[in-house]
């Protein structure tokens, strides 16, 4: 990893129910500055490019329509649930989080509730 | 008796020895000199010289910082500052301290630099210096040369760029660094002097000017038909390739990536 000591950051996430993997993705270049994977068969910088892709065409997207700022984008695939937040509004560089669940064993609302927190608790 | 051109081979014996000249694989023999330093756990610097002036310095193998003439320096900042810091303070502060020498790395081995002769036990001082693993340091530069090619045939970090002069400012929704770029551009900016006006990576500078083009808020200087002004309800200009992080990470064996153009699917390539 490219940051030192980040990895720890990432330890509350890996309680959720369903987690197969968590990163924390500078949105600005798309670099991974942490990452906890529980899931062989997942790629993390495709993953996290993949993420940071999202986050990108919707920030474009809010620049020409009356949108507000990105909070989070949730992706629902067959198996997988993909959270993406941002941490927080205003940190500079924009710091993305992505959260990948098991569809099965994932709620999808208590997810949510989590991710805010533990997005809250980053910047407290 | 070779079959090698005379010029050919003149031109091959010289890229070796003259600074300036890139000799085939150049990039691949410095990324295996960095390789044997960390394996060999190495502490000292890796000069370079020539088109880009700077240096690597590693610590028992790990970079632990990188200088370029071409980047702007990392922030200074004390391990003990971090202490009373957010846990996103302190990821944003090691990040301002690492990502410089990630963009001084990606400066050094991308230009037609040489390096010298290894110096052992040559360290800067630095109180919080990153600790990243040549191999990581590596595939970083690789993802980030990958994604500088795909914006290269409209932007590079040296191209002038110029702003709308059609951007109504009640109109503009941009974010605080886009906003702080725009007001700093004069005609004839590069991403690279509007990252030392800033202080910032001249990579994520580039990328972030990149979004601030395809938003019609800047145009390439001496292409004023991209110069319209942004309207209500404007789409992203279309024209303009679009930026993936996806195509820029490196392709595993037999994957297929998608190739895209905004709002049309284009199919996969191998």
């Amino acid at each position: 990893m490219i940051v030192d000591q980040a990895e720890a950051l990432l330890d509350p996430v890996t309680h959720i129910e369903g987690f197969m993997l968590g990163c924390l993705i500078d949105a600005s270049t798309g670099m991974v500055l942490a990452s906890r994977n529980e899931q062989e068969s997942i790629s993390v910088p495709t993953a996290a490019a993949g993420a940071a892709d999202i986050a990108n065409v919707l920030t474009l997207l809010a620049g020409a329509l009356p949108a507000d700022g990105l909070e989070d984008v949730m992706v629902t695939f067959r198996s997988q649930l993909y959270l993406i937040r941002l941490v927080t509004q205003d940190a500079e560089p924009p710091i993305l989080l992505l959260v990948i669940l098991d569809r099965m064993r994932a709620n999808l609302a208590m997810a949510r509730h989590e991710i805010r927190n533990f997005c809250a608790s980053m910047s407290a | 008796m070779s079959q090698t051109p005379r010029f050919t081979r003149a031109r091959q014996l010289t890229a070796s020895v003259l600074p300036g000249r890139r000799a085939d694989g150049y990039p691949g023999a410095v990324s295996a000199r960095m390789q044997k330093l960390a394996a060999a756990r190495s502490t000292g610097m890796l000069p370079f010289s020539g088109r880009c002036d700077g240096a690597i310095y590693f610590r028992d193998g790990k970079v632990v910082y990188a200088a370029s003439g071409r980047t702007p320096g990392p922030a200074t900042l004390a391990e003990a500052a971090l202490a009373g810091l957010s846990p996103l303070g302190q990821l944003t502060a090691r990040l301002a301290v690492a990502e410089p020498s990630v963009d001084a790395a990606l400066e050094l081995l991308s230009s037609e630099s040489r390096c010298a002769k290894f110096r052992a036990d040559r360290l800067p001082h630095s109180d919080l210096a990153p600790s990243i693993g040549v191999d990581d340091l590596l595939a970083e530069v690789a993802r980030r040369q990958r994604f500088l090619k795909q914006l290269s045939a409209v932007l590079t970090s040296d191209t002038a760029v110029a702003r709308n002069p059609h951007i109504r400012s009640e109109a503009v929704r941009v974010s605080a660094l886009q906003w702080a770029l725009l007001i700093r551009v004069r005609h004839g900016s590069t991403p690279r002097d509007l990252a030392w006006e800033l202080t910032r990576s001249v990579f994520g500078t580039t990328a972030e000017v990149y979004r601030l083009l395809a938003l019609r808020l800047l145009y390439v200087a001496g292409h004023p038909a991209r110069a319209r002004g942004p309207l209500p309800g404007d789409a992203p200009d279309q024209d303009l390739p679009v930026m993936s992080f996806v195509r820029a990470v490196s392709p595993q064996k037999g994957d297929q990536m998608p190739l895209t153009v905004i709002g049309t699917a284009l199919g996969a390539v191998d």
